[in-house]
């Protein structure tokens, strides 16, 4: 998914954050996936109590369709489908927020020091940051999986790593056009060194961009995350995950067609719901969105 | 024109080095003996240490690496990567043999994309704030976040299981196609949908729209003949980008549909520890992807005469 967060007048000024956050309330889609996303956590913190069953008990006798014993049915092993689902929220919620962070962090720092630097350090940083993204989507996260090895953590580095040049990009491009400010050259003049500079002073003025893609990114990181586990590459088997669980459905679809259409569903809601936040956020930040509000 | 079309093929050759060396890298970080895991196969049991020594030496493995990125590199240009080690063929046949799957499956997909998206968007700039408005971009938030995997196996549910409309599986005739092009296409139909909305929202805004609405020409040539037209120049990039996510949505999509094709291969090949067949499906998805980015580019410069490439 390309995103392009242009303009900001983000400057983290109290009365500017409460403008913002009045107009994100009033949208409302954020609204709307703000609640989902709270359900969501509350669910993922609670897993345990909510579940009705162990979510990796097994019980061959007892393989149902949705009833109310069982809301969601159970899978082929008669373990109880509403239970894994609520489990693989808490997996699915930490994958999207851990991936999120290894790429915000590491694509920040590298567009940070490249736009603050210039010069061969920056050709460097994005001729390399521009052959990562000659592998389209979820291929590039692939040939970390087939380095790193298949597994859940493993996941999370690939799809973090996948999102590096995106983040670069961006945080480069609004270095640009910070660093030249007055107020810049004022701190350079008072002899801040470059670390500072970089962090204290122009870090916090093109954060806004920043978290509007962070945000976006959760969603679309819970869904190459999750197609990533149903290749068989990431979350193993027992692990209630949605993606790795809507693939053990696949082969029960003309018996069992609730064995992958609920997890495919909880994917479907929470990735819905951080991009409604996103774009909530975006347009909050966004003058020229907002015209079309 | 000319000069820009020669700067953009020269710009191109570093990416293309550093993508190579990337892929190269990752086949050499990768745990494992590459002969132990050959042999494992074809002489079963145990294998001699010689050799094992005999094949290193003949795969070239035992020398320096940066020679051995040489051989790869001269190979690759060559249109020779390497042999298989599951299927103990060159890599290039192979990748060549199933890319007109994927290729037909991308196109299929980007024509989904395109017969869906442009309307709906359209649709929606012009009826603005109604409930057609709503409706699209509903469905494209739907299209955004909907797992594509799950879309396809939701399509098998209902169109060959519930309904024997369309075959499950398989790669034969037009019938197969239809399923797994909607699915791939789909997210990208979201994506056109948003952006010709928002494109065609902003054409609208212009001064000579609004000249041309004024000599008193009706809403529908305006549209044809001054907005549509600009509007669809950013959809042309979307074209190429949407294009690599096709290559690359390819993977999730043939594993649903049991299709043949590089995305299938990919995943394949990375299950079965095949590393010369990793390495060189992914450098050439890479490089189709390059490619195709590299006409869409040059085709924009043609298509928009107001900027001026140096």
């Amino acid at each position: 998914m390309q995103h392009s967060v242009t303009q900001d007048n983000y400057d983290g000024d109290a009365t500017t954050r409460r403008r913002l956050l009045r107009l994100f309330f009033r949208n409302r889609g954020a609204v709307i996936g703000l609640l989902v996303l709270f359900c969501w956590i509350v669910i993922a913190l609670f897993a345990p109590f909510f579940s009705p069953f162990n979510p990796i008990e097994i019980d061959f006798i007892g393989r149902v369709g949705p009833s109310w014993e069982h809301p969601f049915g159970t899978d082929r092993l008669g373990r109880d489908l509403l239970s894994r689902v609520f489990f693989g929220a808490r997996i699915s919620l930490l994958l999207g927020v851990i991936s999120v962070a290894i790429g915000l962090v590491s694509g920040t720092l590298l567009g940070l020091v490249a736009g603050y630097y210039g010069g061969r350090v920056e050709t460097v940083i994005m001729r390399f940051v521009d052959a990562l993204l000659a592998f389209p989507g979820i291929l590039l996260a692939l040939i970390v999986i087939a380095v790193l090895g298949p597994g859940l953590g493993n996941v999370m580095i690939a799809v973090g790593i996948s999102t590096i040049p995106e983040y670069a990009r961006l945080a480069r491009s609004k270095v640009l056009s910070v660093k030249e400010l007055p107020y810049i050259e004022a701190v350079k003049g008072l002899g801040s060194a470059g670390g500072r500079i970089m962090f204290r002073h122009i870090l916090p003025n093109i954060s806004g961009p920043l978290i509007v893609l962070s945000t976006l990114q959760v969603g679309n990181a819970i869904l190459v995350g999750s197609g990533l586990s149903f290749l068989g590459m990431g979350a193993q088997p027992p692990t209630p995950e949605w993606g790795l669980m809507t693939a053990e459905g696949r082969n029960f679809l003309n018996r069992a067609w609730w064995i992958s259409t609920f997890p495919g569903l909880a994917i479907l809601s929470a990735v819905m719901a951080m991009n409604l936040i996103g774009d909530g956020l975006r347009e909050a930040l966004d003058p020229r969105m907002k015209l079309d509000v | 024109m000319f000069t820009y079309t020669v700067r953009r093929i020269t710009e191109l050759i570093p990416v293309l080095i550093i993508v190579s060396v990337i892929v190269f890298s990752v086949m050499h970080l990768l745990p494992g003996d590459p002969t132990e895991l050959m042999l494992a196969g074809a002489e079963g049991g145990a294998v001699s240490a010689e050799r094992l020594e005999e094949l290193r030496e003949v795969m070239g493995l035992n020398d320096p690496l940066y020679q051995q990125f040489g051989n790869f590199f001269v190979g690759a240009v060559q249109g020779d990567l390497g042999t298989s080690i599951r299927f103990r063929s060159p890599v290039t046949e192979i990748v060549l043999d199933r890319f007109p799957y994927t290729l037909r499956l991308s196109l299929a997909g980007l024509a989904v994309a395109m017969l869906i998206g442009v309307p709906l968007g359209t649709l929606a700039a012009i009826k603005r704030n109604t409930w057609l408005d709503s409706f699209s971009m509903a469905l494209s938030l739907i299209g955004v976040s909907m797992p594509i995997f799950w879309l396809g196996l939701l399509l098998i549910l209902v169109f060959a299981i519930n309904l024997r409309w369309l075959p499950t599986t398989g790669a034969g005739g037009v019938k197969a196609l239809i399923m797994p092009a909607f699915t791939l296409g789909f997210v990208s139909a979201a994506l056109v949908s948003r952006l010709i909305r928002s494109s065609l929202l902003e054409v609208l805004q212009e001064d000579y729209v609004r000249t041309a609405r004024s000599k008193g020409l009706t809403g529908r040539a305006v549209l044809v003949h001054h907005a549509f037209k600009n509007a669809l120049i950013p959809v042309v990039t979307i074209i190429g980008l949407q294009f690599g996510h096709m290559l690359a949505g390819a993977v999730v999509t043939e594993t649903v549909f049991s299709r043949p094709g590089l995305g299938r291969l990919v995943v394949n090949a990375i299950l079965w520890k095949d590393f010369p067949l990793v390495q060189g499906t992914v450098l050439f998805l890479a490089i189709m992807y390059v490619l195709v980015n590299l006409i869409v580019d040059i085709s924009y410069a043609w298509l928009d005469p107001r900027i001026h490439y140096g």
